[in-house]
């Protein structure tokens, strides 16, 4: 057994993040017992509903990567809907809301990066926090109904395609992309590697850990305001409940990808494919038939395999 | 303000963190709720509050033990939700109770064991179990309903000598609790072990020869059962199975847990903070029900209170 683990094919293949191995199994045997749910019009279908958490993703394994965590995107992504269907600002433009969106979402992400890489509060604590706390005045400014219908430009363009591809899906590939260069080609991509691996070490090698991590968590906070248009788009009316339980779904997508608190062998495509193998789990389950229950515990059991197979892994290469 | 004194308040004193400021905060709100509201002394509605704050007090006191290791357990929501549907089986209460502990236990030991074998983040190890559990619960009972044995009942709805049960549950969870993390070797290990992790050095409490993962596990077994006693508790309270009853439970004994100054980094809290914690928590539901304060602006309260606390704690480690 130990003489396979040392196998340098094995080895390789054991670096390879587990959400590759879980999308390409799904993919097969869709292939295989259900080819015709391959349709690209299908698959762009079930594709396009998570492309809210594919959005999402991206600023969950920006944070994670510096060995934090994000819980208040379901909080700005609940506010940023009650800004765009609550009435506030009738006859506002998509630009005004987007502005509104990031607006939010950057200031919200600003005021957690300060308290958790000046203040070194906890980050579960203080996202879990402000989560609760945009809850809590979402429900109050909305008395817990849901608050009106989203402008019908925006649902419109939810709907668009280019050839057979959903727009949404478009737009999450193309910011998986610019955080994928930000993350490889910038100063900042570098500073998150080395504070990722070792903040002490960061700090000794001259690298400004806190502004890392204040930054990490405001780009966080922004792409959250972007996951939170895509989605409000996606659902076209208010909600007091909408993409609340989508933060701890990013966590499970970005650890299925690769990207473990500290470490990012993963990347940014590894997260990606995270989402796409919860898309495929759920198409693959919906057409064998299998129940609700029975896809959470598909999702919780694949989750658990991906965390020991990465734990194992690390265990070996120490 | 004077250094001692605003060290004293933040818990910049020992292990025990941050608790007498949580301590004032419940006796300012008691009071002023005396004072503002005729009704909050009287017995029925402090029995009110204990009753309520019972499940999240036994959840959070579970939860505390994982917390000063420096671990996080957000499977206890679903595992009380799963507790409740073993016990609304239909089955005598001599079969199901023990049940409904050995499947608590092996939670405990799958999640110990996952977080300390196999290097999983407790986080995501719980996380995982969380997923599974609700999905096990919404198989054994889809909606709420199912009768449960009259033991439970009993136990949770009586007043033996005119003692309300839910002191008693509230007194022999406490004092449990007590005996194991102040009156056991296990306890102190809890902090070392929890210590090292706070100050980087997870090797820290096996140098000194702890059995570190042994202690962990025990810690992830002890909130389990912990979480089951809350899920037998609301059973008897709502007289059924359901499986939706501990839905966001492990945020609001994370809250709770937080509140009475007990740090996610681990190594420093109390037990009478997290009961103090939780207490809080009641009073600000009681007290603002009482005064016909929105239950909308109550949840963003508590949201503040807990930012308010986390915000007056320092730390050295900085992240989750």
């Amino acid at each position: 057994m130990t003489a396979v683990l040392n196998n340098s094919i094995v080895q390789r293949l054991l670096r390879v993040p587990p959400a590759y191995y879980v999308f390409t199994i799904l993919l097969i045997t869709l292939w295989v017992y259900r080819p015709a749910m391959l349709n690209p019009n299908v698959l762009g279908v079930f594709v396009r509903q998570n492309a809210p958490l594919g959005v999402l993703v991206l600023g969950q394994l920006i944070v994670m990567r510096v060995k934090s965590i994000d819980l208040s995107g379901g909080g700005i992504i609940l506010l940023v809907n009650y800004f765009i269907s609550s009435g506030l600002f009738p006859d506002a433009s998509l630009a005004f809301f987007a502005a509104i969106a990031l607006g939010t979402g950057t200031a919200i992400g600003l005021f957690n990066g300060l308290m958790i890489g000046k203040r070194h509060a906890s980050a579960v604590i203080v996202t879990l926090a402000v989560s609760i706390m945009l809850v809590g005045l979402v429900q109050f400014l909305s008395s817990g109904k849901p608050p009106g219908d989203v402008p019908s430009f925006l649902n419109d363009m939810y709907d668009t395609k280019l050839g057979v591809v959903p727009t949404p899906v478009i737009f999450w590939a193309f910011l998986t992309l610019i955080v994928a260069g930000l993350l490889s080609f910038t100063v900042f991509g570098r500073f998150v590697d080395s504070v990722g691996e070792s903040a002490e070490a960061a700090h000794f090698s001259g690298v400004p850990v806190e502004r890392t991590v204040v930054l990490a968590h405001t780009i966080a906070g922004f792409i959250a305001g972007l996951a939170a248009l895509v989605q409000t788009a996606s659902i076209a009316v208010g909600s007091v409940r909408v993409g609340l339980d989508l933060p701890i779904l990013s966590v499970a997508a970005t650890i299925l990808g690769g990207v473990v608190f500290g470490r990012g062998e993963g990347g940014v495509w590894g997260p990606f494919f995270g989402v796409l193998s919860f898309t495929f789990l759920f198409v693959v389950m919906t057409a064998f038939g299998v129940s609700d229950p029975g896809k959470l515990i598909a999702q919780g059991a694949i989750i658990l395999l991906a965390a020991i197979f990465y734990g194992v892994r690390l265990a070996r290469s120490r | 303000m004077n250094r001692g004194l605003l060290r004293l308040l933040t818990g910049g004193y020992g292990r025990q963190g941050l608790w007498l400021a949580p301590l004032i905060v419940t006796l300012l709100l008691a009071g002023f709720l005396t004072v503002r509201t005729p009704d909050f002394l009287r017995t029925e509605n402090l029995l009110n509050v204990v009753a309520q704050v019972l499940p999240i007090m036994i959840t959070a006191i579970g939860q505390t033990f994982v917390v000063i290791a420096g671990g996080l357990d957000l499977s206890v929501g679903s595992l009380i939700s799963f507790t409740t549907a073993v016990l609304a089986m239909d089955g005598p209460g001599y079969i199901l109770i023990p049940a409904a502990f050995a499947f608590a236990v092996l939670v405990g030991l799958t999640n110990g064991l996952v977080v300390t074998r196999f290097n999983v983040h407790p986080i995501i190890a719980t996380l995982a179990m969380q997923y599974i559990l609700l999905g096990a619960v919404r198989l054994l009972r889809p909606v709420a309903g199912g009768t449960l044995p009259d033991i439970v009942l009993e136990s949770v709805n009586g007043a033996p000598f005119g003692i309300p049960m839910a002191l008693i549950w509230a007194v022999v969870a406490i004092a449990t609790a007590w005996k194991l993390l102040y009156g056991t070797r296990f306890g102190l290990h809890l902090f070392a072990i929890g210590g090292g992790t706070a100050s980087g050095n997870e090797q820290a409490a096996r140098n000194f020869g702890v059995s570190d993962k042994r202690t962990m596990v025990l810690a992830y077994v002890i909130s389990s059962c912990f979480a089951a006693l809350a899920g037998v508790y609301l059973a008897g309270r709502i007289s059924s199975g359901d499986p939706n009853v501990g839905l966001g439970f492990e945020l609001d004994a994370i809250t709770a847990v937080a509140i009475g100054g007990t740090q996610l980094s681990g190594g420093i809290g109390s037990l009478p903070g997290t009961v103090i914690g939780a207490l809080v928590l009641a009073l600000l539901s009681n007290g603002m029900n009482l005064t016909n304060i929105s239950p909308f602006i109550q949840t963003a309260i508590k949201g503040a209170i807990l930012m308010a606390v986390v915000g007056l704690q320092s730390r050295k480690k900085m992240g989750l």
